[in-house]
């Protein structure tokens, strides 16, 4: 191999191998943590909400003047949504999970202010709640028509008498010990355990407590009246023009004030995160386009003032296969130089985006995978000016001097 | 002498289209990622009061839980809202010279039922009447109101522009009614366009949204026992069964500023607030330790972290990428510049002054920098198109305006010298001698 030849022609020239190492290792710096940010939020995008998100509609009504009556227009909006054709079932709900906006409450094991720290979203809902979510329940029972609470007063702080747990909640709340049966306490009501469903996502998608929810039997007060409605597979879009028009005009003490799917709220929380994802990747994109073109430019440049060498070299008897081992070995070694400067340079900046703005770690495997890409991205790019340099006559050399 | 330069540099470029568009290229995209992040960044950054940002203040007092901060992360802060009774007895102060205490409160409006527009529900805000004059609110119709409509909660409003382009098609409406809530408001005011970004007033309920639909006397809110349409955060435990009972509870939910003209102004406020919170203290409230702040807008925008640490992450990305596009073009220029060095040397052994051979390039470059600048600024407004894809009602946030422009320019032509100028250095340090011989 020629190695030692390629290398002090390198020397000679040192800035122009170092021009193109430094672009690869920042190449490599910035590729391998933008891809570790980018994971890293696909996979916060890609948590399974734990509800029957796709069909999911939420539905907002909101009373006003001295005639509008909370109860008997949530019975009404619900007998209504519940007859339409394509509905699966229908609940009033307090909040709308994964949207932004919610309630948590402090719980614990036990009624003391060490223990009430369990901090759990919670989702107020009626008998037909765990259905019209799509959560499972996988332990103990639902809550029964008589069991729903209502208070008109909207400062009430009343309490439930029965809650339903998700696993993670249970688990922080008890640990391993079985949940149904046992209470829950805030720091002065209690509530039994009535049941446990499967994991669910709750209201705020930032925060590190979101796996945490309590279902609660209760109806709020008004003016305020929400309703999740779930609809038959591939049916949501013709409910939710359905639903528009029938709830408008049933009640003149109130307004609908939204009609929306699911994936309304789901896609405005994680739209700071997807932004960053698309960010990213146009970022990533142009700047491998970049390098790849430089190196091309490089390599070419390189090809036409040697010219008069290659074809010399050709003359004595070199074959095209040795010009062009030539230029790739050549473009491996700057790109090798360039990707362990890069390892070192993508470290230190994981190091400082980790401390400063508390992102993950870089996973070693991404800087190796960004290094990998780049040596054959390297070899593409110098291949094309390799092959013209390999088509130079050798009756070249004999030409001018 | 700069014409024939120029000359020289195009012929030079023409000479070599490919690198001379890859160099182009280069730049352009390098500038026109830096300035895409860097104008959602400055308007992040931006301060929409500036102008008054010596004389107003945030109050914030830490009437939080004593057993764990407001916020856990930033265990210092106390939390941006006051309860109703600290914003009561702190309005009652005669220190500042101008003083609000607001929140947010939806609306359902009631169109004439001969419109045929079904009722809808409008996001409000309850303020008391220095609001407007406060933060330099711009009127297009009529104005604000007075102390006698505070005192009295009377039934006036003040509607922004875009609601009364929707409601009175724009027209001056003063003096018409707006049936809000099932009563009628007297309409006093109308605003002229307004788009504080960030919206410094409230940062606790969406920083970056638009500003509210309507304003109403802050008393009305009580009067009407209207809920909060913001966040509202409690920690005691406390039995609330009625308005009553949550308008007097340690639940925070009331933004309130003041204006102080003067440094004695200042201290004596801060003095009182403090007092203020010492006495509440012996009432058994507040039992953290001593932690009152009165924050300047830019202060405030800055604890309240306007800026999300994806933006500045974002920037420092692109700065990073931009560099390795100067490297890229070093690289070429480099090689092209010595490609051409035997010239070079031949002009040189034929009187050419080193300096000439080094203004030659940098014109060249130059031009390389300013068709990468201009080029970057078309990428930019093509980058923010964008970016408004991907934010919702962020049309304010993706401007590319004047100075944006300015600043685009000057990276571009500042990048593009920056790195011509160690290839025109060493292409000038040319032997002719070297090149003579082999020729």
């Amino acid at each position: 191999m020629e190695f030692r030849p390629i290398l002090s022609a390198m020397l000679r020239n040192k800035t122009g191998a170092i021009l193109v190492g430094l672009q690869i290792a920042l190449t490599l710096a910035v590729v391998a943590n933008s891809v570790s940010i980018i994971m890293t939020r696909a996979e916060k995008i890609g948590r399974p909400p734990g509800i029957d998100s796709e069909n999911l509609i939420f539905v907002q009504s909101y009373g006003f003047g001295p005639n509008y009556d909370q109860r008997s227009t949530i019975d009404d909006d619900l007998r209504l949504l519940r007859s339409l054709p394509g509905v699966v079932s229908a609940s009033p709900i307090s909040q709308i999970p994964m949207s932004g906006g919610g309630s948590s409450t402090n719980l614990g094991a036990e009624q003391t202010r060490e223990k009430v720290t369990i901090n759990t979203n919670h989702f107020s809902i009626d008998e037909h709640g765990v259905e019209a979510l799509g959560v499972k329940l996988v332990e103990g029972r639902n809550f029964t028509q008589s069991e729903i609470q209502f208070n008109p007063d909207p400062n009430n702080s009343d309490f439930v008498p029965f809650v339903i747990l998700n696993k993670d909640a249970a688990k922080a709340i008890f640990g391993t010990e079985h949940a149904v049966g046992k209470t829950v306490y805030d720091l002065s009501h209690s509530a039994i355990v009535i049941g446990i469903m499967d994991n669910m996502l709750g209201s705020w998608v930032g925060w590190d407590k979101l796996t945490q929810v309590m279902l609660t039997p209760r109806i709020e007060a008004g003016p305020l009246a929400r309703y999740v409605v779930r609809a038959q597979p591939g049916r949501r879009d013709a409910l939710i023009a359905d639903i528009e028009q029938k709830l408008s005009g049933t009640n003149p003490n109130r307004a609908i004030t939204y009609v929306r799917p699911h994936q309304f709220y789901k896609e405005r929380s994680y739209r700071a995160d997807s932004r960053m994802v698309a960010f990213l990747s146009v970022l990533i994109g142009l700047m491998v386009s970049v390098t790849a073109l430089g190196i091309v430019g490089l390599a070419s440049f390189h090809v036409s003032v040697r010219r008069k060498q290659i074809g010399t070299r050709r003359a004595v008897g070199a074959r095209r296969v040795d010009i062009i081992r030539y230029f790739m070995l050549e473009n491996w070694m700057l790109t090798t130089g360039g990707v362990i400067a890069g390892s070192v340079l993508a470290f230190a900046f994981g190091q400082w985006l980790s401390s400063a703005y508390s992102l993950p770690r870089l996973p070693p495997s991404y800087v190796a995978g960004g290094v990998v890409v780049l040596w054959i991205l390297g070899q593409l790019a110098a291949f094309l000016p390799a092959r013209r340099a390999a088509a130079i006559p050798p009756a070249i050399a004999t030409r001018t001097v | 002498m700069l014409a024939y330069y120029s000359r020289i540099a195009l012929k030079s470029l023409r000479r070599n289209p490919m690198l001379t568009s890859l160099m182009i290229g280069a730049i352009a995209v390098g500038v026109g990622v830096c300035i895409t992040t860097l104008t959602v960044y400055r308007l992040m950054s931006g301060n929409p009061v500036a102008s008054r940002n010596d004389v107003l203040y945030s109050v914030t007092l830490d009437s939080w839980d004593p057993n764990r901060p407001w916020a856990q992360d930033h265990p210092a802060l106390p939390p941006p809202e006051l309860t109703y009774p600290d914003a009561q007895a702190l309005y009652a102060s005669s220190i500042p010279d101008r003083k609000v205490m607001m929140r947010k409160a939806a609306f359902v409006v009631e169109a004439p039922p001969k419109s045929g527009v079904a009722p809808f529900l409008i996001e409000g805000r309850t303020t008391t009447k220095d609001f407007f004059a406060m933060f330099n609110v711009p009127f297009k119709y009529g104005g604000g109101w007075d102390q006698a409509a505070d005192d009295g909660s009377q039934m006036v409003v003040v509607l922004s522009k875009k609601t009364n382009d929707k409601a009175f098609g724009g027209a001056d409406s003063v003096g018409q009614t707006v049936r809000l809530d099932g009563h009628d408001f007297k309409v006093v005011g109308v605003l002229d366009e307004w788009a504080p970004t960030p919206k410094f007033y409230d940062m606790n309920n969406g920083a970056f949204d638009e500003i509210e639909d309507l304003y109403v006397p802050f008393g009305i809110g009580q009067q009407f026992e209207m809920q909060s349409a913001g966040n509202t955060n409690c920690w005691r435990d406390q039995d609330i069964n009625n308005f009553q009972d949550f308008i007097n509870s340690d639940c925070v939910w009331i933004q309130f500023w003041v204006e102080l003209r003067g440094q004695a102004k200042a201290t004596a406020f801060q003095e009182f607030i403090d007092n203020y919170v010492r006495e509440q203290k012996t009432l058994g409230r507040f039992e953290r330790p001593l932690n009152n702040h009165l924050r300047h807008p830019d202060e405030w925008l800055k604890v309240n972290e306007a800026v999300q640490d994806d933006n500045r992450v974002l920037v420092g990305l692109s700065f990073m990428f931009l560099a390795v596009c100067l490297l890229n073009m070093i690289g070429l220029l480099l090689a092209k510049f010595l490609g051409a060095a035997p010239l070079v040397g031949l002009r040189r052994a034929l009187g050419a002054s080193k300096s000439a051979i080094f203004r030659q390039h940098l014109v060249e470059v130059g031009v390389i920098g300013l068709g990468g600048g201009l080029l970057g600024i078309a990428l930019a407004a093509l980058g923010l198109w964008g970016v408004r894809h991907l934010y919702e009602n962020y049309d304010e946030l993706t401007r590319l305006d004047f100075p944006m422009l300015l600043t685009a320019i000057g990276i571009a032509v500042l990048s593009g010298l920056l790195a011509g100028f160690y290839p025109t250095w060493r292409v000038c340090r040319v032997q002719p001698a070297a090149y003579l011989k082999t020729q």
